[in-house]
């Protein structure tokens, strides 16, 4: 197999006095697409979060494609590491949080111009790609607003592949949607997955994790305790907890 | 149920008649409002009109103003419009600098500078406007700052009306949202950078309209300032020719429905300016 492209090393996260990762460790090889699942509060979000150091981990280290920011980094230079990972991620959050003042063409080339300090034409033409891939150029002129719940979320994703991340990490994408609008985002993300991008997906979408995953790892109360692929997980899981987990997804999906 | 179309051949469905009659009701409400405004100020017009009433062996003679002394004066006090107006326009510049500066500092993690922010705010916020006029007129002058009327005016009013918006300010940059920092971050944007670009965009348009209302009573409150017996503006104005010639009631009239008639003005284009906005992206 090619090098990890997320390298998670002994990872803890603390919010006050709450320990919500303990100890977590992850490698996450190149094109594989990995679905995080658990219940509510087990630290899945936070573990997503802290791969783009949204969330600031309390102690450990995270490797993205070669940029290591140890635990022990500070000042500027820890400014700068994390500056570099983020170039290297693309993210997508369960609220698309597209910019609302901006036209849906402007939020996809804020990235490139600003960041990367592309010339404006060069990204509007990478941007009119993504947003094709998408299916969202037809908006292009339109503003946030104006769209629906799965549209936002198809332009933030296109917002977020514009940057050419190596690793596009999910958080929740499909939950703030009602039900009629999930399909769409989901099928956006399986057409990424198969054009090779490496995931991490944190999702309650049972079906898309059995369908596209090439591995499902469950969190339960900070911890990893399962991580396998997903006919394995599905069919014979070994913890318990698992168990219980994978049964109550699907006494809601018979809901 | 017929669906109406842009080419809206069909007959108006129920949905629309139902639209119509509410434009209709409300379109009569603002001609009533309107209309009674008119009659108000008639009323108001004909209290001042020196006019007598005489009802049977009731009789009532309204207050009789001295349109000659108006006439005369008119010019003179109108002349302070432009102070008025240099004093307010001058006022705001340095209160939204300075307002914008205090929240900004409201929201920095360095000890000092969030220190200075807040104390400027309960300095300024704790006294008089009237006696941060005076202290800037009169008071510096004991350490050797002499300020013109007008500089002290603009002074005072602009860091007094600095400190009070910087709250405005701070109320709209907390109206945007903790997910758009984060997705800026997530690009890979600088804290200068996502604050230029994302939040402040925001927040500023969340902001402009009370920032409208400030600049109209900054224009009222710019009459303190002929406190300083220096700066020529609708007040001072009054005062002087009133006084001079015990016709108080005249100037002050006039001076009041300048400041009236520009008060109005403003909050036409403030409302312009408000649903301009508020039709926007939002």
């Amino acid at each position: 197999m090619s090098l990890p492209i997320v390298k998670i090393s002994n990872l803890d996260k603390y919010f006050g006095r709450l320990h919500v990762l303990k100890n977590v460790s992850l490698e996450v090889p190149e094109r594989q697409v990995v679905c995080l699942i658990g219940r509510s509060g087990s630290g899945k979000s936070t573990l997503l979060r802290c791969v783009n150091f949204l969330e600031d981990p309390s102690h450990g280290s995270i490797e993205v494609d070669g940029v290591h920011v140890p635990a022990d980094a500070k000042g500027k230079e820890r400014r700068q590491l994390i500056h570099d990972v983020r170039l290297k991620t693309g993210m997508v959050f369960q609220e698309f949080n597209l910019f609302p003042h901006m036209s849906v063409l402007e939020n996809v080339i804020e990235g490139p111009v600003t960041v990367k300090g592309m010339d404006r034409s060069r990204a509007i033409e990478l941007a009119e790609q993504s947003l094709e891939s998408v299916g969202m150029l037809f908006k292009k002129n339109e503003y946030p607003m104006r769209l629906s719940g799965g549209q936002k979320q198809r332009i933030a994703i296109a917002r977020a592949l514009t940057m050419e991340p190596r690793v596009m990490l999910f958080d929740e994408p499909t939950s703030a949607l009602d039900p009629e609008l999930i399909g769409e985002v989901l099928n956006v993300m399986k057409k990424v997955a198969s054009e090779g991008m490496t995931m991490i997906v944190v999702t309650h979408e049972m079906g898309f994790a059995r369908e596209v995953a090439d591995r499902v790892l469950v969190m339960s109360e900070g911890e990893l305790i399962e991580d396998a692929a997903p006919q394995e997980l599905f069919s014979q899981p070994k913890d318990p907890r698992t168990l219980a987990l994978i049964d109550r997804y699907r006494t809601d999906e018979n809901k | 149920m017929a669906v109406t179309t842009q080419q809206g051949k069909a007959p108006p469905s129920q949905a629309e008649l139902l639209y119509q009659a509410q434009l209709r009701k409300e379109r009569l409400f603002r001609a009533q409002v309107g209309a009674s405004w008119g009659v108000l100020f008639l009323i108001l017009i004909f209290l001042f009109s020196g006019q007598e009433i005489k009802l049977g062996s009731f009789q009532y003679q309204t207050i009789q103003l001295d349109s000659e002394f108006i006439l005369k004066n008119l010019s003179f006090i109108a002349k302070g419009l432009g102070q008025t107006l240099l004093i307010s326009v001058l006022s705001i510049f340095v209160a939204m600098t300075l307002a914008l500066l205090a929240a900004l500092g409201r929201l920095s993690t360095f000890p000092p500078i969030y220190a200075i922010s807040t104390f400027y705010v309960s300095l300024i916020r704790g006294t008089p406007l009237y006696l941060q006029i005076f202290f800037f007129f009169l008071a510096l002058p004991q350490l050797g700052i002499n300020l013109s009327g007008v500089v002290a005016g603009v002074t005072a009013l602009g860091l007094n009306y600095g400190a009070y918006m910087s709250e405005t300010f701070r109320a709209g940059l907390s109206s945007v949202g903790k997910g758009q920092r984060e997705a800026a971050m997530a690009l890979g944007m600088t804290p200068g950078q996502t604050m230029k670009r994302v939040i402040l965009p925001q927040a500023l348009r969340f902001a402009i309209p009370p920032m409208g209302n400030d600049f109209i009573s900054m224009t009222k409150d710019s009459a303190l300032v002929s406190a300083t017996g220096f700066v020529h503006e609708l007040m001072w104005r009054a005062v002087k020719v009133g006084r001079a010639q015990f016709n108080n009631l005249e100037a002050l009239i006039m001076a009041a429905m300048f400041y009236w008639v520009l008060t109005l003005i403003l909050t036409y284009f403030q409302s312009k300016l408000e649903a301009r906005l508020a039709k926007g992206d939002r």
